[in-house]
């Protein structure tokens, strides 16, 4: 069944409607890049443009880390029936260098405006109620973690890592189309061996700098793992809707079959109930435990100073019910799983509610005087939705443009018989 | 008249043979009847006409069930019937509630999930009349069969030899009950 086909053409059709899709992607991403920054010039608050650039940023580099994830997971286990829709997480991994790029303008405004961003980078930011950063005991016991060149230096590495992990595993996959070598699959298994571990160490810290430094003075154990579960479940999601979008325009006919949908399907299912188990475990153990260092934070996003409940809450429900109980259910249906215009809907749905959770904890950070979170629902919510616009675009830009470079499935993976034969 | 049977047992030599007679005998509207081979035959599912096991709408009764018991549970014990405050917490809370209702929810699914289908498989069984044929231990080696109950409507001992002669099966056999 799976002998490689000895005699494949090398040469790759082009693909006009993938290079027309690229640049009007482009034109989207940067048109939405520029109305950002007239956000962030033009607000008379600047740092909720800014918080809401970091919402898009995040979100994106959340979905290419998934896509990393997962293809290094398929590796290791020796996946058979993800092999074709691996080829095209491959391409969305191209996209890490330009996330480098755009994340380089929020490190320089690390540097340039220190606690602009990071409130704590400034150690003369004064505190709401008690001192200045700098003379904040929490603060000087991090300090060895929380410093601006850490922080730099390790925000580099991480997308160091990440671009060199992506370029090795598209090389030896790419290359391994033309050659047809097994060795390109040992290369992986080992890439993901080592890249396993790098990956998890690089998506926690990265969310822990990024995000939940913003409140530096909270502790969470679960914080890179509940960032990991977002993550995934965001590539999972991308690849069912490149799935049904590669089958409705042909590509894929008779290349997947019902199978395919329901194993990515199953994965989603467990990986919301993964997400629900590490959330809910964060939440649970600060609610038992009652210490307001840890309190505070969903304090935040429940109650004013005054008692009164605050626009989070119905956030913090909107998540609760739209992040688990809804894909939950819906994904227990296996009609559901395979009906390819609801799984379509659904992975829409959990793409949305990723965003939702990303602005659960980011957004907060911005207070009014009493101390309270700014609401919801603010002309920061248009920064976010132009962010994600903007690097969003330039994402699909990346995936859209590496696309039509490779043929459309490893056909010579020592697993592509397996895979196109895929069965419960 | 001799003792009703069980049914009748078919011979088919490979993969293809069986699978096309599956298909056969799905078309002329059987529904009491089996398939055996050596080993999973992918797709013979769909050629029997089967549907999809009812086990996971089970597994969803038993889950459902675990976790209303979990939350009644801990209301039960420890807001109703002795009632007692721990930690400053409220007596009853969805919180606290909600770890024992998890792993109960987890354990009733388990449960119904494998009695749901040991009972649908009939299992445990410590007889079939299949067995009884001499030829039955080559199912687990290099044969397949397919077997037609004769409690089947459609059966009819001449109708249904036809049919399965008709779609290839050697050494037409009737089964004791």
């Amino acid at each position: 069944m799976s002998t490689p086909a000895a005699t494949a053409p090398t040469a790759l059709a082009p693909d006009p409607a993938a290079a027309a899709a690229a640049t009007r992607a482009l034109i989207v991403g940067l048109a939405g890049l520029a109305l950002t920054a007239a956000g962030i010039a033009l607000s008379p608050d600047r740092h909720g443009p800014v918080l809401a650039y970091l919402v898009g940023m995040t979100y994106w580099v959340a979905l290419a880390i998934g896509m990393l994830m997962l293809v290094l997971i398929h590796h290791i286990v020796d996946a058979s029936w993800s092999v074709v829709i691996r080829r095209q997480w491959e391409h969305g991994l191209a996209a890490f260098k330009w996330l480098f790029l755009l994340f380089l303008p929020l490190l320089i405004l690390a540097w340039v405006k220190p606690g602009f961003v990071w409130p704590w980078m400034d150690l003369n930011h004064v505190l709401h109620g008690h001192g200045t950063v700098g003379t904040d005991i929490l603060y000087q016991k991090k300090s060895g973690f929380l410093n601006l060149p850490l922080f730099t230096g390790m925000t580099v590495a991480f997308f160091v890592c990440w671009i060199w992990l992506s370029a090795r595993l598209r090389r030896a996959s790419f290359t391994q189309d033309a050659d047809g070598s097994v060795g390109w699959t040992s290369v992986n298994r080992r890439t993901a061996a080592m890249g396993l571990p790098l990956g998890a160490l690089t998506l926690s810290f990265a969310a822990i700098y990024w995000v939940k430094s913003l409140e530096y003075h909270w502790f969470s154990t679960m914080y890179g793992v509940w960032f990991f579960a977002n993550c995934v479940r965001g590539a999972l999601c991308c690849g069912v809707l490149i799935m049904v979008w590669l089958y409705r325009r042909g590509d894929f006919k008779g290349i997947i079959n019902t199978n395919h949908f329901h194993s990515i399907g199953q994965l989603m299912l467990a990986f919301t109930v993964f997400w629900a188990y590490v959330t809910f475990s964060q939440y649970f153990l600060i609610w038992n435990a009652n210490v307001p260092e840890e309190t505070f934070w969903y304090n935040l996003r429940e109650v004013n100073h005054d008692g009164s409940t605050n626009q989070w809450w119905y956030v913090g429900l909107v998540i609760l019910f739209g992040h688990f109980v809804v894909p939950f259910l819906a994904l227990l249906s296996y009609r559901f799983k395979v009906t390819h215009h609801i799984i379509r809907r659904i992975a829409y749905w959990i793409l949305a509610v990723i965003l939702v959770d990303l602005c659960y904890n980011i957004l907060p950070v911005l207070k009014d005087g009493h101390g309270d979170s700014l609401p919801f629902l603010s002309l920061n919510l248009l920064w976010v939705v132009t962010s994600v616009i903007g690097v969003g675009g330039v994402c699909l830009w990346a995936y859209l443009r590496s696309f039509p470079t490779t043929k459309l499935i490893p056909i010579r993976d020592p697993r592509i018989g397996e895979c196109l034969t895929h069965h419960e | 008249m001799a003792a009703p049977s069980y049914g009748l047992i078919a011979t088919f030599a490979t993969v293809p043979n069986l699978y096309q007679a599956a298909e056969k005998v799905r078309d002329a509207g059987y529904k009491h009847w089996d398939c055996i081979t050596p080993f999973p035959v992918h797709g013979l599912d769909k050629a029997m006409g089967l549907r999809r096991s009812i086990v996971p709408r089970i597994s969803l009764a038993g889950g459902i069930l675990g976790f209303c018991t979990g939350m009644t549970m801990i209301w039960w014990t420890g807001a109703y019937d002795y009632r007692l405050t721990v930690g400053g917490k409220p007596l009853f809370s969805p919180m606290f509630a909600f770890p024992v209702s998890y792993e109960l929810t987890i354990l009733f699914t388990a449960f119904a999930t494998i009695g749901g289908m040991l009972f649908l498989n009939g299992l445990p069984r410590h007889y079939h009349p299949v067995l009884k044929y001499d030829q039955i231990k080559r199912g687990m080696d290099d044969t397949f069969f397919i077997v037609i109950e004769a409690r089947d409507p459609r059966f009819n001992l001449a109708n249904t030899k036809a049919l399965l002669a008709q779609a290839g099966g050697q050494e037409i056999k009737e089964l004791e009950a």
